[in-house]
This record gives C-alpha cells, structure tokens and sequence, in this order.
C-alpha cells in the first residue's frame, strides 16, 4: 500500500520534476517534444482543474443554504450568476459574437459581467480615498517619509497635479515628474528587487524540496 | 473650535464616498480637456520600439485583463493595436484569462468599424482562442506554437493563414506585449522574454507599475505602460486621443482629492496638538 500511495508518487515527481527542469536548459528536439507533450497536458488537466473548483463551490454554497448560515442567501446568487453566463454560453456554442452581431454570452458578457464586474472593482477607489485620509496622517518620522513620497507620487501621477507643481514650485526649475522618475527607478527598484530576488530563492528551494520528494503535502495526509 | 476640528478629523466615511463620487462625475460628463504634457519615458520607450520595427512584423499580443481592469487596460490594448495596424504590422491577439475573452471580442468588433477597417482578418491579423494554463503557452510559444494554437477562435486553421506566413514560434517574432491586471507579465519575461531573448513588452495597472522597475532597467522589458496614464501618454504619442485622455480628467480631480484630504487631515492633527 505504501508503494502505491507514497513511493510511486514520489517517483513519479522526481522523474517529472527532474525531466520538466532539465528541458528548461537543453534545446535539444527530444527535450522539446517532451515539453510539448507536457505542455499539452497540463492545458489539459488545468482545464479540468476549473471544473473542480467549481464543484468545490458549488458544494460549499449548498451547504451554506442547506444549513442557514448567517448570509446564506448571497450564496444563491452564486447559482443565479452561473446560470446567466452559463446558459447563454451553451446557447450560443460558446460564442460571443455571431458575424457582427452579439451572441447571448455575448449580451451577458458585456452588459452583465462586465457591468458587475467593473463595479465590484471600482468600489475600491472609495475605499482608498476614504482609507488614505485616515492612514497618511503623520505620527512618526516613518510616517512622514511615507507621507512625503506618497505625496509627491499622487502628484506627479495626474496633469492636474504637475500643473499645480509648476504654479507653485516652478521657480525651483525641479520638475515633479523627474523626482517621481527617481523616486520609481532608485528606492523603488531597489526594495523590489530586494523582494524578487527572496521569492526566487524561496521558489527554488520549495520546487527542490518537492522534487526530492522532501515536501510532501500536495499527497495530502494519508 | 477644537470639537469641530476633531468632529472633521472623524469625518463619515460616507461624505467622502460622496465627495468622490461628485468630484468623478463631472469630468466624466463633460471633460475638461486638462493638457497631458509630461509623457512617460517607459510609454515612450514602447512606442518607439513598435516605430523601430520594419513593416511586416508580427505582434504577439497577449491581452490578459478582465472587465475589473477595463478603465486602465483596454484604452491601452486599443492605442497599441491602433498604432501597430498603421505601420502595418501583423498581430495576433489571444487572452490567458478566462475573463478576458469579451474583452478581445470587443476589439474584434471594433477592427472593422472603427479600429482598422481596412485591415483583413486573416491576413493583418488573427485571434487565437483562450487557453487555461499560462505557462504551458508560453513555454509551448518558443517550440513550436501551432501544437497549441493550430486553430484560430472560430475553429479555422491558423498554419495557412496569410497573417502567419513564416511564423513557428516566438523566434520567428519581432516584439510580445502583455497586457495585463495580473502577474502574467513576470511570467512572459521569465518563460519567454529571458529563455528565447525575445523582446516583450507590457501594459499594467498603475497599482502594480512600480513593480516593473527591476526588468526595465536591465532591458528585459522594452517599455510599459502603466495605468490610465500611460494609456493617455500613448493615446497622445499616436494622436489619437480617446477613453484614456477623457479618463485622465476625473483621475486629475480624484488624486487632487485625496491630496486636500491627506494634507487637511494632517494640518487638524498638528493645531490639535501644539494649540
């Protein structure tokens, strides 16, 4: 049993893992044909995936209804939202447009997705204003710096905000749009780059501890 | 008077929700034409990278935004298939995002009308249909591409078509943009950009704009565009001003908002602290 629940898994990972990363570094056509047929699969399997998560909500919703749970009637909405791109989408063969004209996933894409979709998004914009009014306040000297910069970037960011620049600090023949351009290519990159380079060491030594079958979660508990 | 300047520092949240939402409408309704001057040195990068290019090339756009991102990205995807159509060179257009198919269906409607009408589909340019997994494509785009995308959108084979005449893979490429409100972008530098030094180049949020920083001074990115004003930087460069430079207004007045806010704020604390 332990053979076909852990160690063939394993196997498996290692052989694939060690092959996938290898054709990464050698264009050789084996290596590519290789490439191709995984490439293949996981197009495949991703695509299955979806189903999957849908299942998984789906599941989770009902239970939601079923049991009463406080909010339990947004869930409903989950079905109903579905059943709007869903439908059409088998109506129309998975279509949007037909010739010039709009399918029904077509309609429902752009007058009802979109719509909602655009909205639940721009529903930030309040958030921000409303939290940036609380947050930028100045209580620390790690505030201020924070204060200043972010200050000087809202500024910078907007024409109405460099014309305002340059009625009021035109004199200084300092344009507000070069201290942005210092501010995003110095201390920016330079914090960035810090955080790129830990997550591709933390990336490396996780793929390289599933590949030497050292972590094992993905096997689940068993 | 020290009551009413805490009363203002405790605000409802819900009067600066209509404070914004005022200060957004108006622009919206009749812009006031405020002047783009200082265009974006990465936005102008790109647009002279695509300028550079012999007429002919092909422009492999991967427009991976949904309807959430629409305000930023799609005035952006517009601008640069406007710009790459009147130099004549070929594109071919596929999305990596579920959400974005209505998106390209869109500027496929709008080739025709108002975009590009002279240009033919089929032998200008060439809408592949959506894939689900990201790095499987990209990996796939520098063998050989037709194992993945042998058919366009509507199920006709892409090996023939005009458009495609000596493409194979990304080698056979000039330039890649991504548009995108996700972390694809990392993804096309890494698996494409790096592996098949094949130049790319990217549209983003501007949220996520500072982020980029790091591949564009080392090359690895050939420009960006970021946010609302980098597409009204782009719109400006190709003359052809539209929903990103009428956007820039009401973006003008919501930033200079949250200035008055922030700096008020700030004054109330200082006079209720020291007076």
């Amino acid at each position: 049993m332990t053979l076909i629940k852990k160690q063939i898994p394993l196997l498996i990972c290692f052989v694939v893992g060690f092959l996938t990363l290898s054709s990464y570094y050698v264009p050789h056509p084996v290596s590519e044909k290789y490439m191709e047929g995984i490439n293949k699969w996981e197009n495949i399997v991703f695509g299955f995936a979806f189903l999957l998560g849908l299942l998984s909500l789906f599941f989770s919703h009902y239970n939601k209804i079923r049991r009463r749970v406080p909010g339990w009637g947004y869930s409903i909405f989950v079905y109903i939202g579905f059943l709007m791109m869903v439908v059409p989408a088998f109506v129309s063969w998975g279509q949007q447009l037909d010739g010039a004209s709009l399918t029904s996933l077509g309609w429902a894409y752009r007058f009802v997705f979109n719509a909602l979709s655009g909205t639940m998004f721009s529903v930030l914009a309040f958030y921000i204003v409303s939290t940036a009014y609380r947050a930028f306040r100045i209580k620390s000297p790690q505030a201020a710096v924070l204060f200043i910069a972010a200050l000087i970037m809202i500024i910078g960011k907007v024409p109405l905000g460099q014309m305002m620049w340059d009625g009021a600090l035109g004199w200084t023949n300092v344009l507000v749009a070069d201290i942005v351009e210092w501010l995003m290519s110095v201390p920016v990159v330079a914090g960035r780059r810090g955080i790129m380079m830990g997550l591709a060491v933390g990336a490396i030594v996780t793929a390289l501890k599933i590949i030497f079958g050292i972590e094992r979660q993905y096997m689940g508990k068993d | 008077m020290k009551s009413t300047l805490e009363k203002f520092l405790k605000i409802d949240r819900r009067l600066i929700f209509l404070a914004l939402a005022i200060v957004l409408f108006f622009p919206i309704v009749r812009p006031l034409g405020l002047p783009n001057k200082n265009l974006g040195k990465d936005v102008v990068n790109i647009y002279n990278h695509i300028e550079s290019l012999p007429a002919g090339s092909f422009i492999l756009m991967s427009l991976d935004y949904d309807p959430a991102t629409r305000p930023e990205l799609h005035p952006q995807a517009i601008a640069l298939v406007k710009h790459s159509f009147r130099l004549n060179h070929r594109i071919g257009i596929f999305t990596l995002n579920a959400g974005a198919t209505g998106m390209i269906e869109e500027i496929a409607e709008r080739i025709p009308k108002d975009i590009a009408p002279a240009k033919v589909y089929g032998k200008d340019y060439v809408i592949f249909p959506y894939q689900p997994k990201p790095q499987a494509v990209m990996t796939q785009l520098g063998i050989d591409m037709y194992a993945i995308y042998d058919k366009d959108r509507n199920g006709a084979p892409t090996r023939e078509m005009e458009v495609m005449k000596g493409i194979h893979s990304v080698k056979d490429m000039s330039l890649g943009i991504c548009v995108t409100g996700t972390a694809l972008l990392d993804a096309w530098v890494a698996y494409v950009g790096d592996k098949y030094n094949f130049p790319m180049a990217g549209g983003v949020t501007a949220v996520s704009q500072p982020g980029y920083g790091p591949y564009l001074q080392t090359g690895q990115l050939k420009g960006l565009i970021g946010g609302m004003k980098g597409a009204a930087d782009y719109e400006s460069l190709i003359n052809e001003l539209d929903k990103g430079t009428s956007g820039i207004d009401s973006l003008s007045l919501a930033h200079i908002l949250v200035i008055i806010l922030i700096v008020t704020s700030n004054i109330i604390m200082l006079v209720l602290k020291y007076f």
